[in-house]
């Protein structure tokens, strides 16, 4: 990076708060800070969610995830337009007509205190460590490949979001959100249309796609019903739907998001905004990863993309080791590329598809046995390989001034989604466990205080967590787990207030407690995919919570449902 | 809630619901014929 990119990064990161800040300082209400008004309109709404989502895992991995596996990771997100139109036609309603400021005090409306307080305790347990990894994930990345000292990185990202989201509350985080997923629009454009121009003279944009389809980069779609298959549409579906559901219906970071400005009907149309743009999304996302695989078939890329980790190994006398896959690797690859000019050429040559794949496949059994080398070197890495190629592409391929932009994007994407975590982790603070259980009557100025203090405390625990996050294995896998751990318990606290009038406060709360603890049991002493908890935690709440109403709480008076 | 966000307006969202859907079906089968021309 030199001077223009550094220029562009600032004056982009810090533009877009000052802005907001400028447009937003002001004396709010309790309902103002936590709500925003009712300036705020559907096409910000949506734009805020889509930002809240689209943390900085997304730009960085899943071009990286393309370059590895295909575009095949699209089909994860086909549960989530049914997700969104359940949460618009069953959950919003229901919050909006009962004005709450979070999703949690709904169930202390429709059961009692002590569920609405393991509601608000398990998001807050979740989030909280969870908006320490979204910063550190991008920081250990960016001061790897940057050689920025990474608590410096920490600071720059998480300092200034806690600063604006503190001042600003809710109007601020999503006024912020709809520039910063602006920027991040431009520069992922930007990125792909060089990626696609620097591919060679000869080859058009619909032939490059050819070859990619013929490498196994473009199967957008799979049908199969074989269970072993990774991505398919159904597992996406089914999978995706109650992710999607638990993650909008059920997280306060998305929740405040939607409900701010207080209109019904905006809430809707901005969620349903999401459930159309969403998927053509990411599918441009992958299909970026996919130009940057071929870009590389011509380009001679990294034999690992994790260079500080490759040169650490070095370092620790496994020079020799490494330098001969490398020799391998550079032979591998200068034959690939010859079968690569020759079959642009002639592109209806399957001798020479089935040559390219046999060498790609090569390529990639030397890039795995680099990878045990440096596991043996005890340099192993914090996150795949993959999580660096498309950083890679950014830094060492696309011009000055572009490159300061794309290291914008990543800073966007970090601070919009950790903007809308730390609002969120302190509104629920105040709103769910300080009102009511330690000053249940203060006049609203007082709320916006202590809202304000409770959101910086948030934004402190998140750096602390972040800079503690190098003891943690792979950090992004961690941040997954995490997620399907606590997540199908909060939803089902949910369904269960939906769907199953009779169930009153006791018997859902003693279920969501066991729910979790087989959860966690689970968790330590089995082998189930962790994508499974979510379902396994949700479905425990719901048939626990109906056994212990017909039983141990069956003479319970009946509950008035809100 | 504002005047928009009564019930007469509910059949209406219905159809915005349904017209979510059938936008998505169309994304999923471009990505299909997608699939089948570059795979």
């Amino acid at each position: 990076m030199n001077r223009l990119d550094y220029i562009v990064l600032l004056a982009t990161i810090i533009a877009i708060p000052l802005y907001g800040l400028w447009r937003t300082y002001d004396h709010p209400s309790l309902r103002q800070y936590l709500k925003g008004d009712k300036t705020i309109r559907w096409g910000t709404i949506g734009l805020s969610v889509l930002a809240t989502q689209a943390g900085p895992i997304t730009f960085l991995s899943m071009p990286g995830q393309a370059y590895e596996s295909g575009i095949g990771f699209i089909q994860n997100y086909f549960g989530q337009p049914f997700a969104l139109i359940v949460v618009c036609a069953i959950f919003v309603p229901i919050y909006q007509r009962l004005k709450v400021f979070t999703a949690y005090e709904y169930l202390g409306q429709r059961f009692d205190k002590k569920t609405r307080l393991l509601g608000a305790f398990l998001f807050l347990i979740q989030r909280g460590i969870a908006a320490g990894i979204t910063i550190y994930a991008p920081a250990i990345i960016l001061s790897a490949l940057l050689g920025w000292d990474l608590n410096l990185t920490i600071w720059l990202a998480g300092g200034f979001v806690i600063a604006y989201t503190v001042v600003g509350g809710t109007k601020i985080v999503s006024l912020t959100q709809r520039y910063q997923i602006m920027v991040i629009f431009i520069g992922m454009a930007l990125a792909f249309g060089i990626a696609v121009h620097r591919l060679p003279d000869d080859l058009s944009f619909t032939g490059a796609l050819s070859i990619a389809g013929k490498m196994g980069k473009l199967q957008a779609v799979d049908f199969s019903l074989d269970p072993s298959r990774r991505y398919t549409v159904w597992s996406g579906i089914l999978g995706g739907f109650f992710l999607s559901l638990s993650y909008f219906g059920a997280d306060q970071s998305q929740v405040q998001r939607y409900l701010a400005g207080g209109s019904l009907r905006a809430s809707r149309i901005g969620l349903l905004f999401n459930a159309i743009v969403k998927v053509p999304m990411q599918f441009l996302i992958l299909l970026l990863g996919a130009m940057v695989f071929l870009f590389y078939q011509f380009e001679k890329p990294p034999m690992f993309f994790n260079q500080p980790t490759y040169q650490r190994a070095i370092e620790r006398g496994y020079g020799p080791q490494l330098t001969a896959l490398q020799a391998q690797f550079d032979d591998v690859f200068a034959r690939k590329r010859d079968a690569m000019h020759a079959i642009v050429s002639e592109q209806d040559a399957p001798a020479l598809t089935a040559q390219i794949r046999e060498l790609d496949a090569q390529a990639r059994t030397l890039r795995d046995d680099t990878k045990k080398i440096l596991e043996q070197a005890g340099a192993s890495p914090k996150s795949k390989d993959s999580d660096y190629v498309f950083i890679t592409f950014v830094l060492h391929h696309l011009p000055h001034g572009v490159v300061g932009l794309l290291v914008a994007v990543i800073f966007c994407a970090t601070m919009s989604a950790t903007s809308a975590v730390l609002n969120a982790l302190g509104s629920t603070t105040a709103i769910d466990l300080y009102r009511p259980l330690i000053r249940p009557t203060a006049s609203d100025h007082h709320y916006v205080v202590a809202t304000r203090w409770l959101t910086a405390a948030w934004g402190l625990v998140a750096i602390a967590v972040a800079s503690f996050a190098s003891l943690v294995e792979n950090l992004i896998e961690a941040g997954n787990i995490l997620g399907s751990v606590f997540y199908g318990s909060i939803l089902g606290l949910f369904l269960v207030a939906f769907f199953l009038p009779r169930v009153r406060g006791s018997a859902v709360f003693f279920a969501a407690v066991i729910a979790q603890t087989l959860v966690l049991v689970l968790f330590f002493t089995s082998s189930i995919g962790y994508l499974w908890f979510n379902v396994i935690g949700c479905s425990a709440v719901l048939l626990f919570a109906w056994i212990l109403q017909q039983t141990v709480f069956r003479n319970n008076q009946p509950a008035t449902i809100p | 809630m504002s005047e928009h966000d009564h019930p007469p307006f509910f059949s209406s969202w219905r159809k915005a619901y349904w017209f979510a859907l059938v936008l998505f079906g169309i994304e999923v089968a471009l990505l299909y014929a997608f699939t089948l021309r570059f795979s």
